[in-house]
C-alpha cells in the first residue's frame, strides 16, 4: 500500500516526466511496428497507418494507463477545480458575500474554540492529569462553602487514604526577593514536599523538597521556575547551591524546574517548601483552613473518585469521635470533597464558555444557512444548464463532486480568511481580559487550531454540497429542460426550501439576540449593585511586609502609621486608610467569631465573616456609610481596649431586634477569655468581598489593625484627583519607610470592580457582537431570496400590471410574504429563545430567563432589520414596467 | 480460421512477467517475445499492453529504466523486480494445476466415471 502511494507521489510530482514518458513510449511502439511491417514489404504509409490503427486510441491508452496509477482522479480533480473557480470569479458579488459569512463566522468560532480549547479540553501538562484531583472542605451551613484544607487535614490524611497514590498541600503567596536595593515581588508558592510527586513532574535540575526541611528552622531551601532561573541566573547550569534571597532571608537553590511546568493558572516563579510547627498539625487546627491551603492528590490507577471519597468521609467520620468541635463542625454541615482537578479549576468559567461556545455555533449555523441559500438561488439559475449537460452524459456521480468541489473550495478559502479574523479575535480576547481567566494564559492560536479550522471548512463544505446537489440532482430532466424553455416561474420547492432557511434564520438570529439581551440586562443589573461603599476616586495598593522585618502587630503598626502619616502630607489626598485585606482583591476567605451569650440552637452552626484589620481612617477612605455608632480610628490599634465595628448584615444576623453597639464578641470559631472580647462601637454599611454578584449577605467585622493583621496590607487612598496619578507618589513615599517593600498591584477600586466583572462583561460583549452579525447576516440572506423571487416572476408581475394592477398591490404582496416569514421566524425564535434562557440561568443576575421586555426589543429589531431588507426588493416589483418585462424574454 | 487463440482474462498480467523475466523488454519487445514464446499462437490487443505494463509497474512488481534499442533509439526497458518473480512463480503453479486438472477433467472417458 506505502509502495503504491509513493510511486503515486512520484508520478504527481514528476507529472511533466510521467506524460512524456508515456507519448515517446507509444510513439517509440509504432515506430518499431511500423518498421516491421515495412520489412514484410508494405509500402511505408501504409505501415504507419497501420501500426497506428493496431494499437488504438492513444487518448484512451493514455488515460487507461493515468488510471493504473492513479493519476486520473487528480487530474478530473484539478478540472473540477478550475471549473468552479472560474464560476466563482464569474459572480464576484456572491464570492464576496459567501467568503465574507464564512470568514466572519469561522473567525468567531475559532476566537471562540480556542478559549474553550485552552480552558475546558486541553488536558493539564502533567502525566496522567485526569487522575490528579483536588480535596477541600466545606460547611455549607455554615456559610461556607469551600474551605480548603488545614495542615491538620493533610497530616492526617497524607497516607492513610488508600484510593490516593500521593497526596499534597500548596498556597499561594508573594514574597520579595532578591538583594537589597534590587528586591522585586514576585509570585510564589509554598508547597508541601510531595507536591512535585503528585503532579508527576518535578524539577529538571536538582531534586524537590525534603520532610526534613518543613521546619522553620531547616525551611532555607528553594526551587525555581525555568523563566526565573533564565532571567535572574542567565540559566547558570550549576545554579544548585547557589543562594536566593526571599523575604531577606537566604535560601540555597535545590532546583529548577523544566520549562513546561505550569501548575494550574499560577505564575509561580519561585517554589518554597511548606514550613510548619508541631503545635500547628494538631487535631484542634484541623479545621482551621480558612481556605489559604489548597490540597492535591493523584488517584492510584485502580482507584475511583468514589472510593476516594467515601475513605475521606469515613477518616472524617473516625476522627470526629473524639473532637470536641465535633458537633459545631457536624451542624456546620462539615464534609470533605474529591473533585478532578482540572474540572474543578475551571467550573466557575465552564458555563459562560459553554453559553459563549453555543452562541457562536448558531452563529455560525446562521451564516450556514445563508450560504445555503445563497447557493440555492444560484442553482436554480444553472438548472437549465445541468440539465442540458446530464443529457449530453454527465453523470449523476460528476455532477454531486462537482457541487462538492464547488463548495469546499468555497469553505476552503473562507477558513484561510477566518484564521486571520480568528487571530484577531484572540487579541480581542486578550483586550477584554480572557488571558487573566482561570487557564486563560494558554490561550493561542498554535496548529492545533489551524488544523480545527481546516477539518471544519471540508465539513461544512460537504454539509452545503448536500442541500445543493440534491435539488441539482431532484429535477427530472425533461421538466426542467421544459419549464426553463416556458420561462416559468421557478420551481415550488425550491422556493419552499429557500423560504424555510430564511425563517430559521430568523429564529437562530432572535434566539442569539435574545440571548445578548439576557446577558446585557444581567450586566447592567450586576453593575448597579453597590459594593457597600463609595468605590469612585480610590487608589489601593498591596504592600507585603516580610515577617523577618516585621515580626509581630507593633511593628507592622509603627510602619502603618508612619505610611499614614507621610500619605496623609501627599497634595491631592483626603483620607487614607489601611486594611489586610481589601474588597475585589480576588481573596475571600471567611473566619469565624463567636458571640457573647449567644446558644446555638439545635442545627444552627456557627457562621464565617468576612474578618478584616483596619487602620487610619480606613471607612472615611472608603467611603463607607456609618449606621450606628463611630467608625474605628487610629486610636483603638494603640488602646488596650478591644473594640471592632460590624456590618450591617452581620448585627441583622445576630441581634434583629437589638442594637448591635456594646454587644461582645471573640475573634475565632470559641468563646476566649474575658480581657479578650471585642465590644461593637459602630455599625456599617454591608460589603461585597468576593464580587458585586455576592448575593447572600456573608456579614463582616472590622478589628483594629494591631489585633488582626497579615503578611501583607492593602492601602486605600481617596483622593480629589484621578487615583492613577498617585502612584508614582504613593511608591515614593513607600520606599522612604523601607526601600526593600515595593508596592505593587496599584489599582483605582474602580478598575478592581470592573475586573471582577470581565467574566460577565465580555460574553455579553461578545453575545451582542455575535447577534449583530447573525442579524447582518439574516438581513442579506432575505433580501438575497426576496430579490430573487422578484427577479424570477417579473414576467407574472408584468403581465398583472398590464392587466391593470396597482404597484401598491404588488409591493403589499411581497411585504405580507416577508411578514409570514417574519412572524414564523419569529414565533420559532420565541420557543428557542426560551429554552435558551432556561440554559442560561446560571449565568444570568437577577434576570428571569423569560423576560418579555427584551423578548419585545429582540422581536423588534429582528423585524425593523428583516422588513428594511424586504422594502427594497418588494419595491423593485412595484417598480417593473410591463413593456419590459415582457420583452426580455 | 485465425490460428491465434483469444487471450483468458487475468493471463495477460502473467505472460508480461514470463517475458519480462526472460530479458529486459521495451513495449513492443514484450508484444513480439510473447508472440514468439507462444510459438504465434497468442496475439495481444496492442491498446491493453501499455496499461498492463504500467498497472504491473504501479504494483511494483516490474520496475522501468530508459535505455538504448537495438537501433539506437531511446526506449522504455522493463525488467522483473524481486515481488514480480514471487509473483510469477506463484502464478505459474497455479496456472499448470488449473491446466491439470481441467486437462484431466476434459480426458475422461466414460470408462473412467
Amino acid at each position: 500500500m506505502f509502495k503504491r502511494l509513493r510511486s503515486l507521489f512520484r508520478v504527481l510530482t514528476r507529472r511533466r516526466e510521467f506524460e512524456d514518458g508515456m507519448s515517446e513510449e507509444l510513439r517509440f511502439h509504432i515506430e518499431q511496428y511500423a518498421d516491421e511491417l515495412v520489412r514484410s514489404g508494405m509500402s511505408p504509409e501504409k505501415a504507419a497507418r497501420l501500426a497506428r490503427v493496431e494499437l488504438g486510441s492513444l487518448t484512451n491508452i493514455k488515460g487507461d494507463c493515468r488510471e493504473a496509477f492513479g493519476v486520473h482522479l487528480f487530474d478530473e480533480f484539478r478540472r473540477e477545480l478550475s471549473y468552479a473557480a472560474r464560476l466563482l470569479r464569474k459572480t464576484p458579488g456572491f464570492t464576496a458575500t459567501a467568503l465574507l459569512t464564512l470568514a466572519v463566522c469561522f473567525g468567531a468560532n475559532l476566537t471562540i474554540f480556542a478559549v474553550i480549547d485552552s480552558v475546558l479540553l486541553r488536558p493539564l501538562p502533567f502525566p496522567e492529569p485526569g487522575r490528579l484531583t483536588t480535596i477541600f472542605n466545606t460547611y455549607p451551613k455554615a456559610g461556607v462553602d469551600r474551605d480548603g484544607a488545614s495542615l491538620t487535614n493533610y497530616y492526617e490524611r497524607r497516607g492513610h487514604l488508600p484510593a490516593f497514590a500521593s497526596l499534597s498541600i500548596y498556597y499561594y503567596g508573594t514574597e520579595i526577593i532578591g538583594e537589597p536595593g534590587s528586591t522585586e515581588r514576585e509570585p510564589t508558592m509554598r508547597v508541601s514536599p510531595d507536591f512535585f510527586l503528585t503532579l508527576g513532574l518535578g524539577p529538571a535540575i536538582g531534586r524537590t523538597f525534603t520532610e526534613e526541611e518543613t521546619t522553620s528552622e531547616t525551611d532555607h531551601v528553594a526551587i525555581l521556575s525555568d523563566a526565573f532561573w533564565r532571567q535572574r541566573y542567565n540559566a547558570d547550569p550549576n545554579v544548585i547551591g547557589r543562594l536566593v534571597r526571599v523575604n531577606s532571608v537566604p535560601r540555597t537553590v535545590i532546583g529548577v524546574l523544566p520549562p513546561t511546568f505550569r501548575f494550574l493558572s499560577s505564575d509561580a516563579r519561585v517554589f518554597l517548601p511548606i514550613a510548619s510547627r508541631p503545635e500547628n498539625r494538631l487535631p484542634s487546627r484541623r479545621h482551621a483552613g480558612g481556605n489559604v491551603i489548597q490540597m492535591i492528590a493523584r488517584l492510584r490507577s485502580d482507584a475511583t473518585l468514589a472510593q476516594a471519597q467515601s475513605q475521606l468521609d469515613a477518616q472524617n467520620a473516625a476522627l470526629e469521635v473524639d473532637d470536641p468541635q465535633a458537633k459545631m463542625i457536624a451542624d456546620a454541615g462539615f464534609r470533605s470533597l474529591v473533585v478532578p482537578l482540572h474540572a474543578d479549576h475551571v467550573a466557575a468559567i465552564r458555563p459562560t464558555l459553554l453559553l459563549l461556545e453555543a452562541g457562536v455555533l448558531v452563529l455560525l449555523l446562521v451564516g450556514t444557512v445563508n450560504l445555503v441559500n445563497l447557493l440555492l438561488i444560484r442553482a436554480s439559475g444553472r438548472v437549465k444548464e445541468l440539465a442540458v449537460r446530464q443529457a449530453l452524459g454527465a453523470s449523476q456521480g460528476y455532477i454531486v463532486s462537482e457541487t462538492l468541489v464547488e463548495t469546499t473550495l468555497l469553505t476552503l478559502v473562507g477558513g484561510l480568511l477566518g484564521l486571520g479574523v480568528g487571530a484577531g479575535g484572540i487579541r480581542l480576547l486578550d483586550a477584554l481580559g480572557y488571558d487573566r481567566l482561570p487557564l486563560g494564559g494558554r490561550i493561542a492560536f498554535d496548529v492545533r487550531l489551524a488544523l480545527v479550522a481546516l477539518l471544519a471548512a471540508i465539513v461544512i463544505g460537504l454539509v452545503l454540497a448536500a442541500p445543493i446537489a440534491w435539488f441539482n440532482l431532484r429535477r427530472h430532466l425533461g421538466n426542467a429542460l421544459q419549464s426553463e424553455s416556458r420561462g416559468e416561474t421557478s420551481g415550488r420547492t425550491g422556493q419552499i426550501l429557500r423560504q424555510s432557511f430564511i425563517v430559521a434564520q430568523i429564529a437562530l438570529a432572535f434566539v442569539l439576540l435574545a440571548g445578548a439581551g439576557l446577558l446585557g440586562l444581567s450586566l447592567q443589573r450586576v453593575m448597579a449593585v453597590s459594593p457597600g461603599f463609595q468605590s469612585d476616586h480610590i487608589l489601593t495598593g498591596q504592600i507585603l511586609l516580610p515577617w523577618a522585618d516585621y515580626p509581630d502587630g507593633t511593628a507592622r503598626l509603627k510602619f502603618v502609621e508612619s505610611l499614614m502619616d507621610k500619605i496623609g502630607h501627599l497634595p491631592g489626598v483626603l483620607t487614607a486608610g489601611v486594611v489586610d485585606n481589601v474588597p475585589f482583591s480576588g481573596k475571600s476567605g471567611k473566619s469565624a467569631a463567636t458571640v457573647k451569650g449567644r446558644i446555638l440552637r439545635p442545627g444552627q452552626s456557627a457562621r464565617g465573616h468576612y474578618s478584616y484589620g483596619v487602620g487610619g481612617d480606613y471607612f472615611r477612605a472608603m467611603g463607607f456609610s456609618l449606621r450606628a455608632g463611630r467608625f474605628l480610628t487610629a486610636d483603638d490599634s494603640r488602646r488596650a481596649e478591644r473594640v471592632c465595628v460590624v456590618d450591617e448584615d452581620f448585627a441583622r444576623y445576630y441581634w434583629p431586634s437589638a442594637s448591635a453597639i456594646g454587644q461582645q464578641l471573640w475573634e475565632g470559631s470559641e468563646a476566649g477569655k474575658d480581657a479578650e472580647v471585642f465590644t461593637v462601637v459602630g455599625v456599617v454599611g454591608g460589603v461585597k468581598q468576593a464580587g458585586l454578584t455576592e448575593d447572600e449577605a456573608q456579614g463582616a467585622i472590622y478589628y483594629p489593625y494591631a489585633f488582626r493583621f497579615n503578611d501583607s496590607v492593602f492601602v486605600a487612598v481617596r483622593t480629589s484627583l484621578p487615583p492613577e496619578s498617585l502612584e508614582s507618589a504613593l511608591q515614593k513615599v513607600v520606599r522612604q519607610i523601607d526601600a526593600d517593600v515595593p508596592v505593587d498591584g496599584l489599582q483605582s477600586m474602580e478598575t478592581r470592580i470592573a475586573d471582577s466583572l470581565v467574566a460577565r462583561r465580555s460574553p455579553a460583549l461578545l453575545a451582542g457582537l455575535f447577534s449583530g452579525i447573525a442579524l447582518l447576516l439574516t438581513a442579506v440572506g432575505t433580501y438575497g431570496v426576496l430579490s430573487y423571487a422578484v427577479s424570477q416572476r417579473r414576467r407574472e408581475i408584468g403581465v398583472r400590471v398590464a392587466l391593470g394592477a396597482q404597484p401598491s398591490r404588488i409591493r403589499s404582496q411581497f411585504l405580507s410574504l416577508s411578514l409570514r416569514l417574519l412572524a414564523a421566524g419569529t414565533l420559532l425564535g420565541l420557543i428557542g429563545a426560551w429554552q435558551a434562557g432556561r440554559a442560561m440561568r446560571t449565568v444570568l443576575f437577577h434576570v428571569p430567563p423569560l423576560d418579555l421586555p427584551i423578548l419585545a426589543a429582540a422581536a423588534c429589531v429582528t423585524g425593523v432589520v428583516c422588513l428594511a431588507a424586504c422594502l427594497l426588493p418588494s419595491q423593485r416589483a412595484a417598480r417593473i414596467s410591463p413593456m419590459e418585462a415582457l420583452t426580455e424574454a | 480460421m485465425s490460428k491465434t487463440a483469444e487471450l483468458l482474462p487475468g493471463t495477460l498480467d502473467m505472460l508480461i512477467l514470463k517475458a519480462v523475466s526472460l530479458k529486459p523488454l521495451h513495449g513492443y519487445g514484450v508484444l513480439v517475445r510473447i508472440r514468439q514464446i507462444s510459438g504465434d499462437a497468442l496475439e495481444i490487443p496492442q491498446g491493453s499492453l501499455y496499461p498492463a505494463l504500467y498497472r504491473l509497474e504501479h504494483h511494483d512488481l516490474i520496475a522501468a529504466e530508459w535505455g538504448q534499442s537495438e537501433n539506437n533509439r531511446r526506449a522504455k526497458y522493463y525488467t522483473l523486480t524481486a515481488a514480480g518473480r514471487r509473483r510469477l512463480r506463484d502464478e505459474t503453479a497455479g496456472w499448470n494445476r488449473l491446466a491439470t486438472a481441467i486437462a484431466a477433467a476434459l480426458n475422461t472417458t466414460s470408462e473412467e466415471v
